[in-house]
């Protein structure tokens, strides 16, 4: 048993190393965009440390929804949350805001398409009918 | 005389059967008396070693008893008596067998009815040693036998030989009061050679000599036992006389202490009811007192101030004034009052250094905040409580029933008899505030006392500052909205222990100020977040749990228990409590 926790141990190591690997590899990319934008060059340190605060970060922010979503006494994670989250800074927050809504809007397109395909496929079970209708009475 | 065979076969049975035959001290034949006489010696001599358990005795005994036949029946039925009594089985007189023995029918008899007998029979005029024969002592027993030896003599020689104190027998042979207290004497020289004292008793059970064996043993109850048994001496507890001159003395140094001390620490529970000032109002310390309506003044404010917190309507600023109106009426509350208000500014006083800005600051926190109050939604329940808290300086049990003052009226009249205080202890101060911000942490909106709490973890709340002297002055305007922050900037510069420069508190005014900020919205949108329009203590634990300062390893409760005192403590944490009560309940 405690063999198979050690081995756990190792296999989440090993994916968290690699979890900051693609973050590593993420932020350089990045960096390298802004420096070729403001044509400043970037260390390595300044990358690594970048990725290394990025990925704390995001263990915060996890844990942070989570606590939001259990103190909204749910167990799905939601848009509010995140809002929640993104509170502080204040262009954050809006940006947030606007792609939430943005989201809102697309899922609510989508649920109006899914109605209208629902009713055309009615409709069109109809017309077709009606065509041959017509059809047959011309 | 001797009818027995001093060979062997003779049992008791035969020996005391043969005893009773013979022995007869009561007749008034002579040789049968004088017979009796011996035989009564010899049977008080058999009856000795009955207690020895030896037949080689008793055949001594009878050997011997022809010896005696010069003895005088009273004395020897003394004797016998005496000796009697010794007789493991409280034989009380032989010569009382020998009164049952001239019944005549006692073949059929067991030695257990001989004795008997013998006992039934014995005279009363003697009282005999004390010894009881019922528990044989090895030094009487040792005694014995040389007194017994000794009386192969003659009987005069006996009685020398009973006194010995090995017993306390021998010095009651002679009925006498001379011979009681020789008795006495003889009694406790017995006692002194160890002698256990229930012998005695049972001894002198007899009810002839009862009186006198009360007597005797009333005389010496607080005895040392014995020099063989120096463990069990009851010594007399050495007593001495109690000195009034320090027991004064003493009592005016205590009382010199400030009474409230005394007081608050020896209030062992405080009723934890929050809503109920007249536990507050029975503790006879008026400051005390004070300092308790505060707390609950503050709190009722809280409460009113909670939904206050939620509209936006007085702004950010009311917001933050409802929350740091909290802290700030809980200071303020010391000045609006009246009796109470001379103990809550001593309270709040003594928290901030030796400034008499402190004081000025707070008076005019607290004119501020009832300005505030007059103009924001927390006016009418701000009244209420400066009502609230002068009723309760006066010592009643309602809770802002009263009627509402202007808050400048009484603010006037506050900070007139605020200033007027006499200094109160400092005790009662750090208790008051964190009273104070207990019942803020308790109530919908604790805001700023969790804030307070959280952002100082490190800082305890006890601050125990020297009563400071109070001064009068002109109260200069403060900006309302930095009202309640001079309190923890002074906190701040005193437990920063150097001295600071003006600007640099000034920056630590602004961080506080944005700090009470951040914290009042979080706890907003948590409640919002929540679905609630209350913050609750739920709320503020999840501000915590994001400050980092509640984490999986620490949880609230502990941070309460590290932090605050018992009675908040109590307060906040459930407890259960006889009767299946928990309090608070959840």
């Amino acid at each position: 048993m405690e063999e198979e926790a050690e081995t756990e141990e190792q296999q989440r190591f090993s994916y968290q190393q690699r979890l900051k690997a693609a973050v590593h590899y993420t932020v350089g990319c990045l960096c390298e965009e802004v420096a070729l934008d403001k044509e400043m060059q970037f260390s390595k340190q300044t990358i690594a440390a970048i990725s290394e605060l990025t990925f704390r970060q995001c263990e915060n922010f996890a844990k942070d929804l989570e606590m939001f979503a259990r103190h909204a006494k749910r167990t799905t994670i939601n848009t509010e949350d995140v809002k929640l989250l993104a509170r502080r800074s204040n262009s954050l927050l809006k940006y947030i805001t606007d792609k939430s809504e943005e989201i809102a809007q697309i899922n609510l397109e989508r649920k109006a398409q899914k109605k209208k395909k629902s009713e055309d496929g009615s409709k069109n079970s109809r017309q077709p009918a009606e065509a041959g209708v017509v059809e047959s009475e011309n | 005389m001797a009818d027995h065979n001093p060979d062997s076969d003779s049992t008791p049975r035969t020996l005391l059967r043969r005893v009773l035959d013979t022995a007869d001290p009561r007749t008034p034949r002579r040789p049968r008396s004088a017979r009796a006489g011996s035989c009564a010696l010899g049977t008080l001599m058999w009856l000795w070693n009955l207690r020895g358990t030896g037949l080689e005795r008793l055949r001594c005994l009878g050997a011997r008893r022809a010896l005696l036949e010069t003895a005088s029946p009273r004395k020897l039925s003394g004797q016998t008596r005496t000796i009697a009594r010794g007789r493991s089985h409280g034989a009380r007189s032989v010569g009382r067998s020998a009164h049952i023995q001239a019944s005549g029918h006692l073949e059929e008899q067991t030695p257990r009815t001989l004795l008997k007998n013998i006992l039934l029979t014995a005279p009363e005029s003697s009282i005999l040693m004390p010894e009881s024969v019922v528990k044989p002592v090895p030094a009487p027993q040792a005694v014995q036998p040389s007194r017994q030896e000794s009386s192969c003599g003659s009987l005069e020689l006996q009685l020398p030989e009973l006194e010995p104190p090995t017993t306390l027998a021998p010095g009651l042979l002679a009925p006498g009061r001379r011979k009681q207290r020789l008795r006495l004497s003889v009694f406790q020289q017995g006692v002194d050679q160890g002698l256990s004292l229930s012998q005695e008793p049972q001894g002198n059970a007899d009810a002839s000599s009862l009186t006198r064996s009360l007597n005797l043993t009333f005389a010496t109850p607080l005895q040392p036992q014995s020099v063989q048994r120096p463990g069990l001496a009851r010594r007399p507890p050495a007593r001495r006389a109690v000195d009034v001159g320090a027991f004064l003395r003493d009592l005016r140094d205590t009382s010199l202490a400030p009474p409230n001390i005394v007081l608050e620490d020896t209030q062992p529970f405080s009723q934890p009811m929050v809503g109920s000032p007249n536990v507050y109002h029975s503790l006879p310390c008026t400051p005390h007192t004070g300092a308790e309506d505060a707390e609950q003044a503050a709190g009722r404010k809280t409460q009113s101030s909670g939904p206050g917190l939620q509209k936006n309507s007085p702004g950010k600023p009311a917001q933050f004034l409802a929350g740091e109106a909290e802290e700030v009426n809980a200071f303020a509350l010391g000045f609006l009052s009246t009796s109470s208000g001379v103990s809550g500014e001593d309270e709040v006083e003594p928290l901030h250094d030796g400034v008499e800005e402190a004081e000025k600051k707070m008076e005019e926190e607290g004119v501020s905040v009832s300005e505030m109050e007059a103009t924001g939604a927390q006016g009418p329940s701000r009244v209420e409580e400066a009502e609230g808290h002068t009723e309760v300086t006066e010592a009643e049990g309602s809770q802002g029933t009263a009627e509402a003052d202007g808050p400048g009226a009484s603010s006037g009249d506050e900070d007139a008899s605020g200033r007027a205080a006499s200094p109160e202890s400092a005790s009662s101060t750090p208790e008051s505030l964190q009273a104070r911000r207990h019942h803020q942490f308790l109530e919908p909106a604790p805001a700023p006392g969790a804030a307070v709490l959280s952002s100082e973890p490190a800082e305890p709340l006890l601050v125990r500052h020297p009563p400071r002297p109070r001064t009068t002055g002109p109260r200069p305007r403060q900006d309302p909205h930095k009202a309640g922050l001079s309190h923890y900037v002074k906190l701040f510069s005193f437990y920063a222990k150097m001295p600071m420069e003006r600007k640099a508190l000034e920056m630590v005014e602004k961080c506080l100020d944005k700090y009470f900020q951040h914290l009042c919205d979080d706890l907003e949108v948590f409640a919002a977040h929540a679905g609630r329009k209350t913050v609750k203590p739920e709320d503020l634990e999840l501000l915590m749990r994001r400050q980092g300062l509640v984490t999986d390893q620490v949880s609230l409760h502990v941070l309460v228990e590290r932090h605050l005192p018992l009675e908040y403590r109590q307060l906040l944490i459930p407890c259960a409590y006889s009767g299946n009560s928990v309090f608070p309940a959840q």
